[in-house]
């Protein structure tokens, strides 16, 4: 995945470039408008994260002179959260948007869902490790015992598993499980996850609902963790 | 040139005289000039038929041709004192005339006219006046047609300098209503200088100033209280603004000093990869915090200038307070409460505001209920039914627990407030931003917020207006 970051604040733009590049992209820096505008006119990027304050031209103009030639997927960042910026940058053809300050797993997510959004139909069986989920019966199973979910649970638990090892946002998966999309500042996400995971790692020795503390939680299996705890015993 | 708007208001005064002098100036001119004319035509017509008569009576006794030089002679006599009054005398026979020929009289034009005809003649500019009679034949007389005139010269030209001297006289006078207006004006503004050079000395260094509404007459005074009036306000905005940024950077020093010093020990000596995750994960979780805080600080300062646009739809409010229950759910089961909605109101919100302004007064009533007790929800419509849209709305949260005391009551919703500072709810942190949002939330909608609190139960809750048409 080819991605180029114009930014100008020389530690948003390094921090964002060794992240990403550890997430597996590979990114491409410009300092400026008018370099990005290069970059971004010479190279077939996969999405492009673009700020709206730039030194030589600015966001909006980069995207506006992108857009005669190419339909890259481009997400802004902005500093100011006024709604006009919103429209100016929607309605220039933005993909999306972000307001500073943004976390870096946010930016992660909707990155990937903007890539995502290309690709074809998603399965609808899911499998990690021993879980098994049928997303069309609404049905979870864990070695090959039924789990019993309520809807929230269920719903919960499908967005975790389609993005199957990504860090997911408190405030990502409030927006997509509740469609609360605002820093509730309450603690429904946590209840939530200790529930589910309650019901689907209770019982089980491998787990695969982790907490990353500060950032979010992700589904997956971690074989060194299961391995560590495997050998613990011993 | 100036454009009307900009001109001195003494000066405009001036002139608007000035215009309304010269308009009563000239219609009473015009009103004297008519007058005037109608009574010159009588006199003339007086005059005329006086010597008519005279000539009639003399031609009409005339019966012998020997007799009609008398005739003569006293016409003679009469036009010899006085050149404007012509006479002719006409008849078929050459002995009974006098003049060379009978005069073209022009027909009178109207009543106005009098029965008067015109005769143009060479001496004199303006047409005479003519009075005609026939006298029937007498003796060896035959009918003699008689006619009068004399010249209107005259009376045109009294006409025409009166005319003259109205013009003059109503210039003249509405010049001196401009310059008597002018003053007027000036010395009737005069409060009003006064008040401006108050202005002038307002400072932004001392805020609480204010203009003197005394010795003022009653329209500037009503000025001066509505220009007090935005003071005042601009006054408790700006005070407000400063302790808005006090407030701001006292939250931050919290979250701002653990971020320092847990970095600085942390870097005091050689660490484990592990015991620097952990500070860069507690660090993370300071700067959530105060990501939190700046977002909400932000939120409210744009509702405060009003920079939110809503998108408002109109919706069963019931509906919303039960999706916003859902999102609760959780935590209400963990704390043993029970959620009720009561009533039914339709309203016109923004539903995402909506929700937030729901999600942070049951998330208020959730943290101080008591646990076990059930928290109701009552929805009502603008005119207290069920309310449609368009009639406004309230919804209020009630929940059993401890009363808030009436001091807190009152400041519940002002920003960083906390009722119990030291408290901290289930290990959860709270930067006292909830209800405030609450309120911003309601303001946007045109609404208020309200609470009250006794006999162990605490009602928080906030109401809608209609969309203005």
């Amino acid at each position: 995945m080819k991605l180029l970051i114009v930014e100008d604040e020389a530690k948003t733009a390094d921090y964002l470039r060794d992240g990403l590049a550890e997430q597996g992209w590979s990114v491409d820096v410009a300092r400026d408008g008018n370099n990005g505008l290069h970059l971004a006119r010479e190279f077939d990027y996969d999405v492009i994260v673009l700020d709206v304050m730039l030194p030589g031209l600015d966001g909006f103009s980069v995207l506006r002179e992108l857009r005669l030639r190419k339909q890259t997927p481009v997400i802004m960042l902005t500093a100011r959260d006024r709604i006009d910026d919103r429209v100016h940058g929607l309605g220039a053809g933005a993909d999306d948007y972000l307001v500073k300050p943004f976390s870096f797993i946010e930016l992660l997510a909707r990155l990937q869902a903007l890539v995502r959004r290309g690709r074809q139909q998603e399965p609808t069986e899911l499998s990690i490790g021993d879980l098994q989920i049928n997303l069309i019966a609404r049905r979870a199973f864990r070695d090959g015992n039924r789990l019993d979910l309520t809807g929230k649970e269920f719903a919960l638990l499908a967005l975790l598993a389609q993005r199957r090892g990504q860090i997911l946002s408190k405030t990502l998966i409030a927006a997509q499980v509740w469609d609360i999309n605002f820093d509730s500042n309450t603690n429904v996400v946590e209840v939530a996850i200790k529930r589910l995971r309650a019901k689907i790692d209770g019982p089980f020795r491998h787990k695969l609902l982790h907490t990353v503390r500060g950032m979010g939680y992700v589904l997956e299996t971690r074989e060194d963790e299961d391995a560590g705890s495997a050998r613990s015993p011993a | 040139m100036t454009p009307w708007r900009e001109l001195p208001i003494a000066r405009r005064l001036a002139a608007m005289f000035a215009g309304a002098a010269l308009l009563v100036f000239a219609l009473v001119g015009v009103a004297l000039y008519q007058v005037l004319q109608t009574q010159i035509v009588r006199y003339q017509h007086a005059e005329l038929e006086t010597k008519l008569r005279y000539v009639a009576g003399s031609v009409g006794a005339c019966d012998l041709r020997e007799r009609w030089h008398k005739v003569e002679d006293k016409v003679e006599s009469m036009v010899s004192s006085d050149r404007s009054t012509k006479v002719w005398a006409w008849s078929d026979s050459d002995l009974f005339r006098i003049g060379t020929a009978a005069p073209r009289v022009e027909a009178a034009g109207g009543a106005a006219d009098r029965g008067m005809g015109r005769l143009w003649l060479d001496d004199s500019d303006a047409p005479y006046r003519v009075l005609a009679q026939s006298i029937p034949a007498k003796g060896e007389r035959p009918p003699v047609q008689v006619w009068v005139a004399i010249d209107s010269q005259p009376y045109r030209a009294a006409l025409r300098s009166f005319a003259f001297a109205l013009v003059a006289l109503g210039l003249g006078g509405a010049a001196l209503v401009a310059l008597l207006g002018h003053w007027i004006a000036q010395v009737g503004l005069r409060p009003l200088q006064r008040l401006s050079s108050q202005a002038q000395r307002l400072s932004p260094s001392n805020l609480s100033q204010r203009l003197q509404p005394t010795d003022l007459p009653p329209e500037l005074s009503r000025l001066t209280a509505a220009f007090n009036g935005a003071l005042d306000r601009l006054e408790a905005a700006y005070t407000r603004l400063e302790a808005f940024n006090a407030d701001v950077a006292h939250e931050l020093r919290t979250p701002l000093t653990n971020l320092m010093g847990q970095t600085q020990v942390a870097l005091q000596r050689p660490r484990e990869a592990v015991r620097l995750t952990e500070v860069l994960t507690s660090n993370l979780e300071e700067l959530e915090r105060m990501r939190g805080i700046v977002n909400d600080m932000l939120f409210l300062s744009r509702a405060g200038q009003g920079d939110i646009a809503l998108d408002r739809v109109c919706v069963p409010l019931a509906t919303e307070v039960a999706k916003t229950g859902e999102f609760l759910e959780y935590l209400l089961e963990e704390a043993g409460m029970r959620l009720r909605i009561d009533g039914a109101a339709d309203a016109w919100i923004d539903t995402s505001l909506f929700r937030r302004a729901m999600t942070n007064l049951l998330h208020n009533a959730v943290q101080h209920a008591a646990p076990g007790s059930e928290i109701v929800v009552e929805v009502r419509g603008g005119d207290g039914a069920a309310g449609e849209c368009g009639t406004g709305a309230s919804v209020a949260v009630r929940n059993h627990g401890k009363c808030v005391e009436p001091q807190h009551l009152a400041r519940m919703f002002d920003r960083f407030y906390r009722v119990d500072a030291a408290r901290e709810h289930g290990g959860e942190r709270h930067h006292g931003l909830g209800l405030s949002i609450v309120k911003a939330i309601a303001s946007l909608h045109g609404g208020s917020v309200f609470a009250a609190s006794g006999d162990g139960q605490t009602t928080v809750g906030f109401s809608l207006a209609a969309p203005a048409a």
